[in-house]
């Protein structure tokens, strides 16, 4: 009993607040059992406290209070858990709460955002994170470790990672897995158009933004907006420009920009908007999945592409877009702004705009089975054992299906197994890097290729290590080599699926618009096997 | 003793609040100077510091009157924060915050509805008893608001009401007015009436406060084209838990769901594709059965060229809806093919759904695919797709030729870990066509020094007694493998070497007799292993006795080989077709053994039940007995280089 206690003095040390612990609650005894390895650890001195990072001074104050103190049990007791004190004077967890944790993430420094339902969010951050970052160290590879994941105290924890960062949704009940998933997408775009890159550290500097924000897209662990047009309404961007203003002429200079609610039948324009150049730009982006095997042969292929907008004009544009092979285009997902029932009756896409850039709509490139897939860059790689037991790979690029367009910003990866050493790489045209920084690999950039030029190629000449005894064998990755490359590439003014804007029509308001339209063809996950 | 743990606690307190007090004294009185200060930008920056400091677990709830006293402003920011300071510290200083009920009873009256509506969030949010009586009254005027925007922010703060005591919510007529809010003119606020509602239902188990009915539904299903993907899920969800009244209504909504199937939001889409699901059971023309099979199949696709997380729910959703509905994607299956970049856990499911959607037709290009994953550099993995070479070669007898040219071609890179995959896989496909690869078992014992594991030592060893005639010095073979038999650890090589032996003697009585003696004599006198011994010794007094009935049990014909069955038990996969994209899907197990039960949270529960909960939760096979053991290596591990950067946690 006397452990509890001095365990809650140190909990109350480490945090500085008034995180009291209920020792009375049923739910918190049942963890205080199931994970005693983690109470025991947070009441060792030696440990940092229950994942909290402690300044020396701090950590020798404890030092001191905890001195003389028994050892904790290894296994818990009747006597200890029914003689657990009363409750000392202090509320549960805070309902909205931050706390610093301490933890590297395989020697990567991730920070976690995480976002919580209101059960859940009174036990997150005494073991559910916690746990949570434990699991994140025990994978091999961040990269590997699962969305979903069972935590303890009947939570789950989904996560995604982008970027520097980590965004954990714990939920604690029965939910749509992909709301969380997308709820945290929205978050961590949002936060992105907010606060430019998002790491810990402007995280930190822009807590007051960051906490608006939260509170507008989540109310008591239901999405509420993920839209940041309409974000923008209710959070004010933070920008230099209106921190410099208030520093010098005080708050009255940014009344007027005072944010206001948008309740009209279409919530992300707001009604008055006034340019003076009227003008639309539209973006047709389509990107190539595909997987090449080493012989050119094509294994797996898909497009799929976006229309974007960055539309500037004013009062209530209405506009019709028509496109030359609407059938071409599969699967189609729509901004909410664009009148589905049109599109499925007449096959154009009828929308009022948002004011600035949005995707207008995601569609998939309807495969024709009957067809060869078309490539911009054609690749062929090649693999060879020599005689002094190096390994050698070749890699091919000609420019292929671009109706006469260079390939350009061609990017080619080569990850060489961990045992990879004395690494050569010859090429005639482009440059080279060849790094090690968690895993070898060799990358090469080439600017452009023009369907006239000769093809482009590139050699690697790389030694394996063999193991030594203590080690444990190869897999078969590190024993035959590298296997894959992953190209990136884009056509500027080309469309793989030839899919055009025949037309932008402006109805509605009568002013002259400028249009402009551009095509660019990409590859997405596009990979070539060896 | 524990009039002496008192005091020592008492110390403790007193220390700590001592060292609290010299820690944070600092900081805390600069803020209380500048919260207080002439200046409003200097006030501004404090609370914004407030904020801050609040975040990364410092203490400030000392400064709670000085914040409070920034609190009427009209500088909606500074509002916002200080709301959010109160919600923080409300639960541990509820008289303090009554001093702040005036400002937002004030607010809840302003011109601007962006400020009626924080005012409402907010006490709703504060979650104190206190502030109770004070909301009823700016509730009721909210919930009539002629701006929708603070209707439906009113609308889920009844959700609010009802947690903190059902009683007032019913006797104030709010559970009525939300009910009411359902046919509101304005999307928005109908898809928050619909959360509302079915949030009060999850805090009510046994008692629906609100039923889904058949006038409600075209209501629901007309404002779902308006609503943002958001109130579209809630929607989506409640109509879940309704039953048609018949065919002609289920195949009016499915037909009505339909254009949600096109939808960036992929909670949108798999929301939709499970309400198909359900509802099928009522639909009974077949031409409508098949237009929905057929839309369903694009969006599910289009999930798959997503982030791999979602990618990974998808898939985990495929993996179930494909054991209902076996024939849904089996023309897509270039599209589950690995990357070599994909995330192990997208990989693992992507084998399982090629391997599952995989027809007769389509095994040439498969196997060809599995030969390139079982050359990877994750062992797991290339097992996997090994295992998913001869399950293939299994069911399909067209497939086997070409399957066991493959796992001879991968047998030949000699890589060690692939050599005992290929060796065990191909006992399996061995047994199950019998004597039709014998023209395969030379080329295997040619690799019989890459063998060394036990599992492909004893598969190995197997395959040479039944093929013991095609191999031309299967004598030596043998009789090195006798050399090592003492030193075999594990029993099943050793069971298998006897057995293997006895059926080249059977087979080949003169070559085989100076090794079967020895064999058995070894086995019965120098071994440890009792099974071993008696398995030995039934051998030798059978073929002492009879010979004939020796070569009838050691030469018998085996039952075949079954095709492990990957499928989920019936009564769990009807459950989880039900909960699909739900997180129950994703784990694979019901909901019960990880959703937390408010109704745990009134009364003590017993410890049975207690028992029983965490006996299946934990202990039982999922990740998180799993994990517990693993996290307990990795923090011994970590312990000491636990050095890094802090790590950020902001909830919300």
């Amino acid at each position: 009993m006397a452990f509890f206690a001095t365990l809650k003095a140190a909990v109350n040390i480490a945090t500085s607040q008034s995180y009291d612990i209920d020792w009375r609650e049923p739910k918190v005894k049942e963890a205080a059992i199931v994970h005693w390895e983690e109470v025991k650890a947070a009441a060792d001195p030696a440990l940092p406290l229950a994942g909290l990072r402690l300044t020396a001074e701090q950590k020798s104050k404890l030092d001191e209070l905890l001195k003389g103190e028994s050892v904790f049990p290894d296994q818990p007791t009747d006597e200890l858990l029914d003689g657990m004190p009363d409750a000392i004077p202090s509320a549960s967890l805070n309902r909205i709460c931050g706390s610093i944790i301490d933890n590297c993430l395989n020697n990567h420094n991730h920070a976690v955002v995480a976002a919580s339902d209101d059960v859940a969010i009174q036990r997150a951050s005494l073991v559910v994170v916690p746990a949570f970052s434990r699991y994140l160290r025990s994978v091999a590879s961040l990269h590997d470790a699962e969305p979903v994941w069972s935590a303890p105290l009947d939570t789950v924890c989904i996560h995604v990672q982008r970027g520097e960062l980590i965004y954990v949704g714990v939920v604690s009940r029965e939910v749509a897995a992909l709301e969380v998933l997308e709820l945290l997408e929205g978050v961590q775009q949002a936060l992105g158009e907010y606060i430019g890159h998002v790491t810990e550290l402007t995280l930190k500097e822009n807590f007051a933004t960051v906490y608006q924000l939260l509170s507008e897209m989540v109310d008591s662990g239901s999405a509420v907006t993920t839209d940041t047009a309409v974000l923008r309404g209710l959070v004010p961007v933070p920008s230099l420009v209106d921190r410099v203003i208030e520093n010098v002429a005080g708050i009255g200079m940014r009344a007027e920009r005072r944010p206001a609610v948008n309740t009209s039948s279409t919530p992300w324009r707001a009604p008055g908007i006034r340019h003076t150049n009227n003008e639309i730009f539209v973006d047709v982006v389509e990107r190539i999945d595909a997987t090449v095997e080493a012989g050119g042969a094509v294994a797996a292929y898909d497009v799929s592409g976006d229309i974007s907008c960055n539309a500037r004009l004013t009062g209530m544009p209405d506009l019709l877009l028509a496109v030359n092979r609407a059938d071409a285009m599969d699967d189609v997902a729509f901004h909410p702004c664009v009148r589905a029932a049109r599109w499925d009756a007449e096959r154009v896409i009828a929308f009022v705009p948002p004011d600035g850039q949005f995707k207008l709509a995601s569609f998939h490139v309807a495969a024709d089975p009957a067809a060869s897939p078309l490539l911009p860059l054609r690749l062929h790689a090649a693999t060879s054992r020599l005689p002094d037991q190096s390994h050698a790979i070749e890699i091919s690029a000609d420019a292929g299906h671009t109706a006469g367009r260079p390939v350009e910003k061609i990017h080619v990866r080569v990850p060489l197994p961990a045992n990879a050493y004395n690494i050569r790489v010859q090429c005639k045209a482009g440059s080279h890097t060849v790094s090690n920084v968690r895993l070898p690999q060799v990358e090469w950039s080439l600017k452009a290729l023009r369907p006239t030029e000769r093809g482009a190629r590139l050699t690697i000449h790389y030694l394996l290590r063999a193991p030594s005894a203590s080690e444990p064998p190869l897999s078969a990755g590190n024993e035959l080599g590298a296997q894959a490359a992953f190209v990136d590439f884009e056509v500027a003014g080309y469309s793989i699926s030839s899919l055009k804007v025949e037309s932008l029509k402006l109805l509605r308001e009568s002013y002259k618009i400028f249009k402009g339209v551009r095509y660019v063809t990409k590859a997405g996950s596009f990979q070539l096997r060896f | 003793m524990n009039a002496t743990i008192q005091t020592n606690f008492a110390r403790l307190q007193i220390m700590k609040s001592k060292v609290l007090a010299a820690l944070r004294k600092g900081e805390n009185y600069e803020l209380k100077t500048e919260l207080n200060s002439e200046y409003k930008e200097r006030r501004k920056e404090a609370v914004r510091r407030v904020i801050a400091n609040m975040t990364v677990g410092k203490d400030v709830s000392g400064l709670f009157t000085d914040v409070l006293k920034n609190m009427h402003t009209d500088d909606l920011e500074i509002k916002k924060l200080i709301y959010l300071y109160l919600i923080n510290y409300a639960k541990t200083q509820p008289d303090l915050v009554i001093l702040a009920i005036n400002t937002f009873v004030k607010d809840a009256e302003d011109t601007n509805p962006l400020i009626r509506a924080l005012a409402i969030r907010t006490m709703g949010c504060l979650h104190v008893v206190e502030v109770l009586d004070h909301l009823c009254d700016p509730l009721r005027k909210c919930l009539k608001d002629p701006n929708p925007y603070v209707r439906k922010t009113a609308v889920m703060c009844v959700a609010k009401v009802y947690d903190l005591n059902p009683a007032v919510a019913d006797e104030n007529g709010f559970v009525g007015a939300v009910r009411e809010a359902l046919s509101d003119a304005n999307p928005m606020v109908v898809s928050n009436a619909v959360s509302a509602l079915t949030e009060i239902n999850e805090m009510t188990p046994g008692r629906d406060v609100w039923r889904l009915d058949s006038s409600t539904v075209p209501v629901l299903l007309t404002a779902i084209n308006e609503c943002i993907e958001w109130g579209q899920i809630a929607i989506l969800e409640a109509l879940a838990s309704y039953t048609p009244q018949g065919e002609k209504e289920a195949e009016s909504i499915c037909e009505r769901l339909l254009p949600r199937l096109q939808h960036a939001n992929g909670s949108v889409v798999l929301t939709t594709v499970r309400l198909l699901i359900q509802y099928e059971k009522f639909v009974r023309r077949a031409d409508l059965l098949t237009q929905f099979a057929k839309k369903m199949v694009p969006p599910l696709i289009t999930l798959l060229s997503s982030e791999p997380e979602i990618q990974y729910v998808a898939l985990r959703n495929i993996n179930i809806i494909l054991q209902h509905h076996p024939k849904l994607l089996s023309k897509e299956i270039r599209v589950f093919f690995c990357k070599y970049n994909d995330p192990i856990y997208v990989k693992y499911e992507k084998l399982d759904v090629l391997v599952r959607i995989c027809s007769e037709r389509n095994t040439d290009p498969l196997l060809n695919e599995l030969k390139e994953y079982a050359r990877e550099v994750d062992v797991d993995f290339v097992r996997r797709a090994i295992q998913a070479i001869g399950r293939l070669a299994i069911r399909y007898e067209s497939a086997a030729d070409k399957a066991v040219k493959v796992l001879v071609e991968l047998l030949q890179l000699k890589v060690n870990s692939v050599v005992q995959d290929v060796v065990i896989v191909l006992r399996d496909v061995f047994r199950r066509y019998p004597q039709t690869f014998a023209d395969v078992v030379p080329t295997l014992c040619e690799h019989i020094d890459y063998v060394n594991e036990p599992d492909a030592k004893a598969a190995l060893i197997w395959i040479l007694g039944e093929y013991s005639e095609h191999i031309s010095n299967i004598g030596n073979l043998l009789s090195v493998c006798l050399e090592g038999f003492l030193e075999e650890e594990d029993e099943d090589v050793q069971l298998a070497l006897v057995s293997s032996v006895v059926k080249f003697f059977l087979k080949s009585p003169q070559q085989g007799q100076a090794l079967v003696l020895k064999t058995l004599k070894t086995a019965t006198e120098k071994c440890a292993n009792p099974d071993v011994r008696d398995r030995a010794y039934i051998y030798w007094r059978l073929l002492s006795a009879n010979p004939n009935a020796a070569r009838a049990v050691a030469l018998a014909e085996k039952p075949p080989v079954e095709i492990e069955n990957a499928n989920l038990p019936p009564s769990l996969l009807e459950e989880l077709i039900s909960e699909l994209g739900n997180v129950s899907s994703v784990l694979q197990q019901p909901a019960k053994l990880f959703v937390y039960k408010k109704a745990d949270k009134a009364g003590v529960p017993r410890d049975s039940d207690l028992g029983a909960r965490y006996g299946d939760g934990f202990d039982g096979a999922d990740g998180g007995a799993a994990t517990s053991t693993s996290d307990n290596g990795a923090m011994g591990g970590i312990g000491a280089g636990n050095e890094g950067e802090p790590e950020l946690l902001i909830s919300f």
